[in-house]
């Protein structure tokens, strides 16, 4: 070594030691007079630092604070998980009444190998952010001071616990102050020090001897390189032993050696790589099993294909009592009534025809779904209703399928199957009447389905079509059940007055499907959609009441009425596929009752920053058209109970909205096997994430809350 | 030379492949499994093997007298408490210094009896394990790391002396000493419920 450096280097160790000694007695005096000007505080081994990003800070608003370790040279400061020994810094807060400072935040960690152990920790400089809140009604211009009690484990080859007590006074204004320059700088390194979210699926694998970890290379930025995992939570692995990371296709992968408890702790950690200039770090939440590849059937993945048929059957059976199925169930009960009591043939044709349409139907949506996915296009059950076009459409149909019903206008029994009791509308009527059964169910996501569908459209394309045609069986299952066997004819009513006063009275139920459609246009493309579908619907009335009057005519004027006709459905028709122009209307807050809990929107950042923060986090995963999620919202997820236990937990509530696309969210659906909403996912601090089912209730909520309380 | 060049490269892919398999087995001490063989000499020059202290139940303790959590233990007087329950139950209790010559915590064995009598602490032996083989063989990582090993000889646990990773004395209060529930569950005939925990402390001083 160069004499000169040596020598600086005593020096460096000298000349600090000695400016400690007389900084801590001066402070240790100022202590006494005034402690709120300990800041900086300099210990043996450590410089403690607390520092605000801007120059004033304005009520109701928030601000970052830094707290800065410089650390000596050849020593470190530690990560959440230490690694194999050692500690992560803590802080204490002294604050005026109201005021509210988030948790220390980690940048991701170096590796620090000790002989042959291995810490997760930071050398040199350890900056950790706070995020502190003022309330509202903070009078503007009163200073804020606070006190932070910091404590932080500083080692080399040996550990010294040290600690500081720290004073800052914050300015404080109307409106924020601007960005103090002189720790700009540092505020913007720390902040892209701090792990982000990844985009895509990493997958852990957990067999007895190894931990295989994947992540996808497209979840990552281009080019980068070098990877290392860091685990959240001591135990999963070994935390010294080597990482193998290796390209494999379109995966980076790295068998991990597997920690004392690698089995039960969680799988959640920090993969850091080197992209450009320097590292980044991305937060990984591996799904548990490895995603089953196409061609195989999984042994152990989710559900498993007998259930997930099961719940597609139970699924397609709780369709028929949607409102927006119930109304066409019902009337092609009663069309069998009309002549059920005739022959058992014909009932049989009826029953078969209308299951053939309705599986028809099925498989067609399954083909394109499928098609879809092989393109690689994101979709799921509800994706069409992400379409305004496709909403508007609907909204059409269940309109002129109420007016039908209540008898304002007549359709060709062929063409609805509805209603007419003619022999004209045998089988093929029945077959298109299944189909409209089935077309009329797309709004509705019954219970089960969602798990059973998510699960179906990751196997190969046939297992996949295996549960569309099951869910589309359970949907014709009522039905055909009613036709075949003798016995429930017996149990249907007589014919008689009474099945055209319940056929007018089941024309409401789908208007009211009709007024709900209308209000998601109204949540994805805002009034003015609104104006446009409403006009169509007046201008397809209007057609359809013009042919209803030539109807009995003959000549031209019979000709003009079905041009009106025509030309009203088509003008309807452009009305509503021009919605699509209108899409990407800002996100609309819609009315919660006041004391419902806070939600805020969903984004991966504040995910990830919450878990980092060992906050709780609930995730809901909710749209508009899904009628599912909003009676969740109501029943389970609105009460002031729930919303104290929140604060209480100091939970963060995340509502990711999907009514319109939103590739961020089909990404998280998916990393948790669903291809549509509703999806409840709790994430509780050093347990893995649960998924909470489909239909909510309050107690649910409460009782994956509060485990040991529930388990009680 | 060309002659030997194979047998030479086949044999070191062989001891290589041995000493992997070797690293493997000594690298994962396993609760439920038989405690990895150890001999170790203690401070009087008294050897002390796994295998000859078969029928007696056996707690390990790794220690380092200069570490801030050890020291945490010891000033509070949790550390001695633990160990006279422990030996008047039965348990041998051997504390292990696997701090190699010139790190922190090495220390020549009339120093460590010193140690042992100033701290009035009650082991049943002071192993110096400078080399640190009993250490790695155990796959001990902090001062203080525990392991607790019944009369059969098998680990029933390993881990933390509580739960409160801290270096504050205060906190030996309120805590849940782990080992002294390993303690209770194991006479009572049962499993002990959290066999692995985090250990927390100091790294061991290789």
């Amino acid at each position: 070594m160069n004499p000169r450096l040596r020598m600086a280097g005593a020096w460096s160790f000298a000349l600090p030691r000695l400016a400690l000694w007389a900084a801590l007695m001066t402070l240790a005096c100022v202590a006494w007079s005034a402690p709120a000007l300990a800041n900086p505080v300099a210990t043996e081994n450590v410089t403690a630092r607390l520092l605000v990003e801007r120059k004033a800070v304005a009520p109701g608003g928030s601000v970052d604070l830094a707290l800065v370790l410089d650390i000596r040279r050849g020593w470190h400061t530690y990560w959440e998980n230490p690694g194999d020994s050692g500690e992560p810094p803590r802080i204490d807060w002294t604050l005026p009444e109201g005021v509210h400072a988030g948790p220390l935040r980690f940048p991701h960690p170096e590796l620090i190998r000790v002989g042959p152990l291995a810490n997760y920790g930071y050398t040199g400089q350890a900056v950790h952010l706070i995020r502190l809140e003022l309330p509202a009604d903070w009078p503007a211009g009163e200073p804020v001071a606070l006190t932070a009690d910091a404590s932080w484990l500083v080692c080399e080859d040996i550990c010294i616990p040290e600690g500081a007590r720290l004073a800052l006074t914050l300015p404080t204004a109307e409106h924020a102050g601007p960005a103090d320059l002189a720790v700009a700088d540092l505020f913007e390194t720390a902040r892209e020090g701090l792990p982000r979210p990844l985009r895509g699926a990493a997958r852990l694998e957990r067999v007895p001897d190894s931990l295989g970890l994947s992540v996808p290379v497209t979840a990552l930025p281009p080019g980068a390189g070098s990877p290392w995992f860091f685990a959240a939570e001591w135990g999963l692995i070994d935390h010294a032993a080597a990482q193998d990371w290796r390209l494999d296709g379109a995966d980076w992968v790295a068998t991990l050696t597997p920690g004392p408890m690698a089995a039960t702790a969680s799988a959640a950690g920090v993969l850091a790589v080197r992209a450009g200039d320097g590292r980044s770090a991305y937060y990984l939440d591996p799904v548990p099993a490895p995603l089953p590849a196409t061609g195989a059937v999984p042994a152990e993945s989710g559900l498993g294909l007998p259930l997930a048929l099961l719940f597609a059957l139970i699924g397609g059976l709780t369709l028929n009592l949607m409102p927006c199925v119930f109304p066409v169930l019902a009337m092609k009960v009663l069309h069998l009534t009309g002549h059920g009591r005739a022959e058992r043939r014909e009932r049989l044709m009826q029953g078969l025809a209308y299951t053939g349409g309705v599986l028809a139907f099925f498989a067609l949506v399954a083909g394109l779904l499928l098609a879809l996915r092989a393109g690689g296009g994101a979709v799921g059950w509800g994706y069409q209703l992400q379409y305004p076009p496709f909403v508007a459409l609907m909204a059409y149909l269940f309109f002129i399928l109420g007016l039908s019903l209540a008898g304002a206008v007549t359709l060709g029994a062929r063409l609805m199957g509805l209603g007419a009791a003619g022999p004209s509308s045998g089988a093929p009527g029945a077959f298109v009447t299944g189909g409209l059964a089935a077309l009329v169910a797309a709004p509705c996501t019954a219970p089960f389905m969602g798990a059973a569908l998510g699960y179906g459209l990751t196997l190969p394309w046939y297992w996949a079509l295996a549960v569309m045609l099951t869910l589309g069986f359970g949907l014709a299952l009522p039905f055909l059940l009613l036709a075949l066997v003798p016995a429930a004819a017996r149990f249907l009513p007589r014919p008689g007055s009474w099945m055209e006063t319940l056929k007018q009275f089941l024309a409401f139920p789908l208007f009211a499907t009709a007024v709900w459609l209308v209000w998601v246009l109204a949540v994805q493309v805002g009034p003015d959609g609104v104006a446009a579908v409403l006009a169509g619907a007046v201008l397809l009335a209007l057609g359809l009441w013009a042919r209803e009057r030539t109807l009995g005519a003959s000549g031209w004027r019979r000709m003009l009425g079905t041009g009106a006709a025509v030309a009203a459905l088509v003008a309807g028709l452009v009305l509503g596929i021009r919605l699509d122009e209108m899409q990407e209307a800002p996100a609309v807050a819609r009315a919660q009752p006041a004391d419902a809990p806070v939600a805020e929107p969903f984004s991966g950042e504040r995910l990830a920053d919450a878990r980092a923060a060992r906050r709780p986090v609930l995730v809901n995963m909710t749209a508009a058209w899904c009628i599912t999620c909003l009676v969740n919202e109501r029943v389970a997820l609105s009460s002031p109970r729930i919303a104290g236990e929140f604060s209480a937990h100091e939970l963060l509530y995340l509502k990711g909205d999907w009514t319109n696309r939103d590739p961020e969210i089909t990404a998280y659906l998916e990393r948790y096997g669903r291809t549509g909403v509703p999806l409840y996912v709790l994430y509780l601090p050093g347990r893995d994430p649960q998924v909470l089912p489909q239909i909510l209730t309050e107690g649910i909520v409460l009782a994956a809350l509060d485990p040991v309380a529930g388990a009680d | 030379m060309k002659r030997y060049a194979r047998p030479t490269a086949l044999s070191g892919a062989l001891l290589l492949a041995a000493a992997l398999a070797a690293g493997t087995l000594a690298a994962a001490p396993q609760v439920g499994q038989p405690a990895p063989p150890f001999s170790g000499v203690d401070t009087t020059g008294k050897t002390w093997s796994l295998a000859e202290l078969k029928g007696q139940p056996v707690i390990l303790e790794w220690t380092n007298h200069d570490c801030p959590y050890v020291r945490k233990h010891y000033d509070a007087g949790n550390m001695q408490a633990l160990q006279k329950e422990a030996t008047g139950q039965g348990y041998v209790w051997l504390s292990v210094i696997s701090s190699a010559p010139g790190k922190q915590g090495h220390v020549p064995p009339a120093k460590a009896d010193e140690l042992t009598a100033s701290r009035a602490a009650a082991p049943s032996a002071v192993l110096i394990d400078e080399a640190g083989t009993i250490g790695r063989a155990y796959d001990a990582r902090t001062t203080p790391h525990m392991y607790v090993i019944d009369a059969e000889g098998r680990l029933r646990y390993m881990g933390a002396i509580d739960d409160r990773p801290t270096t504050d004395p205060a906190d030996v209060a309120g805590a849940i000493n782990y080992v002294r529930a390993a303690m209770t569950e194991l006479s009572a005939g049962a499993e002990v419920p959290q066999a692995v925990t985090r250990p927390y402390g100091c790294s061991v001083k290789y």
